[in-house]
């Protein structure tokens, strides 16, 4: 190999080599540090909410005037959501996961604790809520119809029965032992029993810590004059559904607005929306760094072949084989982009503690930077091809043209 | 050390035909110093570039060194190229960002010698062109002369056969070309055979034999080598061998 003459010879033109060197250290950085933060939003976007996500959708009702009588609106509305063709079951809810408004509170294992022992979002719902999210029930047992109670929004939730995530059940009694066990709520007795586990149930928060902590509270609980409705229509029927439910809530009480509805899926879609764009800007400033990459190099080496034809015709006349001319090209784009790669590698690295401190975003895993390396070499020696290719067949005759 | 025989050389393009070397025939006898001289255009340079193994001809034969060059594939033809040839080019074609010793370091890489070979054959060629002291000098901080003396350095340092020039001294003025030429004649007398394409008479008429060329073909040459330079050495009798040109 002619690693030493290639590298003394580059040394005497610097400015190309620290150009395009630069330009592969800058790459590495920003696409490694840019493939991770994608990654990660791809992940965000592909964590289950432990619902049924196709066929549910939910819906707002807000009533006005004077009289409006909403708790008994909220039984009719259930007893008519209910009785709707399509409709496999329906309940009330304050709030669904990734819809990015919600109740939350600290739980916690004695009274007058100072810090809680967990956090947890509040789901206030009925007896068909398993049923209605399609939440999976891990341990224990669902609500009884009797156990959901009437509450005015302003009351302290007092629930004797609640179910909890698996992911909240384990981050209250880490020894997997949390059914049956009492806990507080709002820091005061009385104490609330974990009648039922379920598998997982996301927070309405997509960039929340502890996103899997979820907590069903059975009680109706009307926000005011507004209640909100979440129906699981039978499979393939759930925008035949949606219309339906609207117009049926609305011709059932003239003193209301039916609206707000969302299909889960859009809910899901609206959730991470902000994390699609990211990952999309992202990854297109990753091919476009990767393009301007290639093109430095194919640039670079095509201004080299054609400053060194002369150079080339000498070396085939003094011996060099084609495979010798392209060789040396590759070679000494491999050595470039190594520099570079280097240089590239602590700027990686450095970058993601600059992100990590500022943006507390998590560290880059050690291998994004080896896996971008191989990722590197490769296309500096796929855009050098081209040029070292045409460098190859430069006739040795060239040595004896006049200049 | 080189035959050609009736060798035909035609430059095509959709146009025209231009023969460039018609019914060439030469032989150069090991250990000769022949000088190939003709007016510009008359086919010098296809000539020492079909002799180096630089192009193809079209018809007619070549024997380099007793090996048929007809029909070599590319890679063949440069390895045998780089095993048997020295070249030296008016222009010195050393390769600027490689300091002398890297320079004459080139043609050894491609002929795969271990580096311990390779760097004392890089002492000793640069020690016998007296530039032993220079080697991490650059081209560019050189002379011209100096840097002719490097490129053949270059060419012998592979102990070719055969060192082919081309016009040698046409980018020096006449001090320096008076000590390339010294320097070629004693690396002849140690038993290199030389071909050398020039315009200058006087160099030409050092040589020991001089073949003229008008358009592609020999039209001039001397019966017997001049024997002045083998008698003068004691070379040995290699020189004074009959011609056939």
């Amino acid at each position: 190999m002619e690693i030493r003459p290639i590298l003394s010879a580059l040394m005497r033109s610097k400015v190309s080599m620290v150009l395009i060197g630069l330009q592969v250290a800058l790459t590495l950085a920003i696409v490694c540090n840019a493939l991770f933060i994608i990654g990660q939003r791809l992940d965000n976007m592909n964590r289950p909410s432990g619902m049924n996500e196709a066929d549910t959708f939910w819906l707002g009702s807000s009533g006005f005037g004077q009289g409006f009588d909403a708790k008994a609106v909220q039984q009719a509305d259930l007893a008519l959501l209910r009785q709707l063709p399509g409709v496999a079951s329906a309940t009330t809810t304050n709030s669904v996961p990734l819809s990015g408004g919600g109740w939350s509170t600290g739980i916690n294992l004695q009274p007058q604790q100072n810090t809680s022992t967990a956090d947890t979002t509040i789901y206030l719902v009925d007896s068909h809520a398993l049923d209605t999210f399609g939440f999976k029930l891990v341990g224990g047992r669902n609500f009884k119809p009797e156990e959901v109670t009437r509450t005015t929004f302003g009351d302290q939730l007092k629930p004797a029965s609640i179910i909890v995530s698996k992911a909240l059940a384990d981050a209250l009694f880490p020894d997997g032992d949390a059914l049956g066990k009492q806990v507080y709520m709002d820091q005061d007795p009385p104490t609330s029993t974990i009648v039922g586990i379920i598998e997982r149930a996301q927070q309405p928060w997509v960039s929340s810590d502890s996103i899997e902590n979820a907590t069903l509270v059975p009680t109706y609980m009307p926000y005011g004059n507004y209640s909100r409705y979440l129906v699981r229509a039978e499979p393939g029927r759930r925008d035949e559904v949606m219309k339906l439910a609207e117009q049926k809530l609305s011709e059932a009480n003239p003193s209301r607005i039916v609206g707000r509805l969302r299909s889960m899926e859009q809910v899901r879609e609206e959730a991470y929306a902000g994390d699609r764009a990211m990952a999309i800007i992202l990854g297109a400033v990753i091919v476009a760094l990767l393009a301007v990459t290639a093109l430095g190099i194919v640039g670079m080496a095509s201004f080299w072949v054609a400053q060194r034809t002369r150079q080339i015709g000498t070396r085939r006349a003094l011996g060099a084989t084609r495979f010798d001319i392209l060789r040396y090209f590759q070679t000494e784009n491999f050595i470039i982009t190594t520099l570079g790669l280097v240089a590239g590698g602590i700027l990686a690295y450095a970058l993601s503690l600059w992100l990590m401190q500022t943006y507390q975003a998590p560290r880059l895993p050690w291998y994004y930077v080896p896996v971008g390396f191989l990722s590197l070499w490769l296309l500096g020696q796929l855009a050098v091809l081209g040029p070292a290719l045409r460098a190859s067949r430069v006739p040795p005759a060239v040595a004896t043209r006049s200049v | 050390m080189l035959k050609m025989t009736h060798l035909q050389k035609v430059y095509r393009t959709h146009l025209i035909e231009t023969h460039a070397l018609r019914d060439f025939s030469i032989h150069v006898r090991e250990g000769e110093f022949v000088a190939v001289t003709g007016p510009s255009g008359s086919g010098k340079t296809t000539f020492l570039n079909i002799a180096g193994l630089l192009e193809e001809f079209t018809g007619g034969s070549y024997q380099l060194d007793g090996v048929d060059v007809q029909g070599l594939g590319d890679d063949a033809r440069s390895r045998l190229r780089n095993a048997k040839i020295g070249f030296i080019f008016q222009s010195f074609n050393l390769i600027p960002d490689l300091n002398l010793f890297d320079n004459v370091d080139v043609p050894l890489r491609y002929r795969g010698f271990p580096a311990a070979d390779r760097k004392r054959r890089i002492e000793e060629a640069l020690g016998r062109v007296g530039l032993a002291s220079r080697m991490k000098h650059y081209p560019s901080e050189l002379s011209g002369g100096q840097q002719q003396r490097v490129a053949i350095a270059r060419a012998l340092a592979g102990s070719p056969r055969l060192l082919l020039a081309d016009e040698p001294t046409g980018n020096l003025d006449s001090l320096m070309a008076r000590g390339v030429m010294e320097l070629l004649e004693e690396i002849n007398r140690q038993g290199t055979t030389i071909v050398m394409v020039t315009h200058d008479p006087e160099l030409a008429a050092r040589a020991q034999r001089n073949v003229h060329v008008i358009d592609g073909q020999v039209t001039d040459f001397d019966e017997e080598p001049t024997l002045k330079r083998g008698a003068e050495t004691g070379d040995s009798g290699l020189a004074r061998e009959g011609v056939t040109a």
